[in-house]
């Protein structure tokens, strides 16, 4: 629901750094977003292809690369992976003792320059 | 030509979040950023809490609202140091918009901050302020599904306060399913039930946060 305040940050974030780097335009920007940010990718690049008129980046294409949640389960011992927005307990297991390692990802990965 | 940048979309308002905590934590005042969605009973609950606390605690509230000075008006009446920002069309309120209004706020002369956040599930959760703790609001009439529809805010939340069980003889809801998949998403989450209608559980509240307060 916020993606307008999402592509604003990410937009500030590249063209600053193009601004240091002495960067004229953006051909592209990959961004890293997990599933269980709360980031529509459609409202994301219908947000951003509206915000980039006008700025350095504005005939830049948005890449979304999906992030899934993806953890350890310290009953089984064992690496999970899930499609879902959250995840509760072990999906082999069912055991509540899990740590997440990804799927809250909210970056900006890189971009192409010119 | 490609350039690596990794870096988080959020960093800039983290980055005012942290500045903000630091002012609070300066001031010697706790910050509690309180959500839910629409209607849940916040502006009740913040009415109900300042009445429970005002001798012991001294209270500041900064209300969030989209548009209108309604709930800003209902906390004013209360005699405590009110501030209301209009977002204007914006879903949550981000660290940017407290530190604007801080100024506006006699923090040295607070023990106690409430930020009530605009009404809303999901995007309140992803953006810090500058706060202690996050606590949340689900009014029992708004269904046992929400917690795994909503996971984010239950995750991010210390405190869940289950509102208006004066209702529930009249509504289907499964306490048990609310109460067993918020501990699932959050195990260390702490649950009150209230009712701002009729002030049951309010006590119990106000003692845990007057804990947290004085620490």
């Amino acid at each position: 629901m916020h993606e307008v305040s999402i592509a604003q940050g990410l937009l500030d974030i590249v063209i600053e750094n193009c601004r240091k780097q002495g960067y004229s335009g953006i051909e592209s920007i990959k961004v890293k977003i997990g599933k269980a940010a709360g980031v529509v990718p459609d409202a994301l690049l219908f947000a951003f292809e509206s915000m980039k008129v006008d700025t350095i980046a504005e005939k830049a294409t948005l890449i979304i690369d999906q992030v899934p949640i993806s953890g350890f389960c310290n009953g089984c011992k064992s690496n999970f992976t899930v499609d879902d927005a959250y995840v509760i307990c072990c999906p082999h297991c069912n055991s509540f003792s899990i740590r997440v390692d990804t799927g809250r990802e909210l970056n900006v990965d890189e971009m192409e320059v010119v | 030509m490609k350039v690596k940048v990794v870096t988080n979309i959020l960093e800039a308002n983290d980055r005012i979040a942290d500045e903000n905590r630091r002012i609070f934590q300066e001031a010697g005042v706790y910050v509690i950023n309180m959500m839910s969605g629409p209607g849940a009973g916040k502006t009740s609950l913040l009415v109900r809490t300042i009445q429970e606390m005002q001798q012991k605690v001294k209270i500041g509230v900064i209300e969030g609202d989209i548009a209108g000075t309604d709930d800003a008006e209902r906390i004013d009446k209360l005699g405590v140091p009110v501030v209301q920002i209009n977002t204007g069309g914006g879903c949550h309120l981000d660290a940017n918009m407290i530190r604007e209004v801080l100024p506006d706020m006699p923090l040295k002369d607070l023990d106690l901050l409430i930020i009530e956040n605009v009404g809303n599930l999901v995007c309140p959760a992803e953006f810090k302020v500058g706060e202690d703790i996050k606590v949340m609001l689900l009014s029992v009439a708004e269904g046992h599904d929400k917690p795994l529809k909503y996971p984010l805010m239950f995750q991010e939340s210390s405190a869940l306060l289950l509102n208006k069980i004066d209702l529930l003889p009249y509504i289907d809801v499964d306490m048990a399913k609310i109460r067993k998949d918020s501990l699932s998403l959050n195990p260390k989450l702490k649950m009150f039930e209230v009712s701002c209608k009729t002030g049951q559980g309010i006590s119990e509240w106000a003692q845990w946060l007057e804990t947290l307060v004085k620490k």
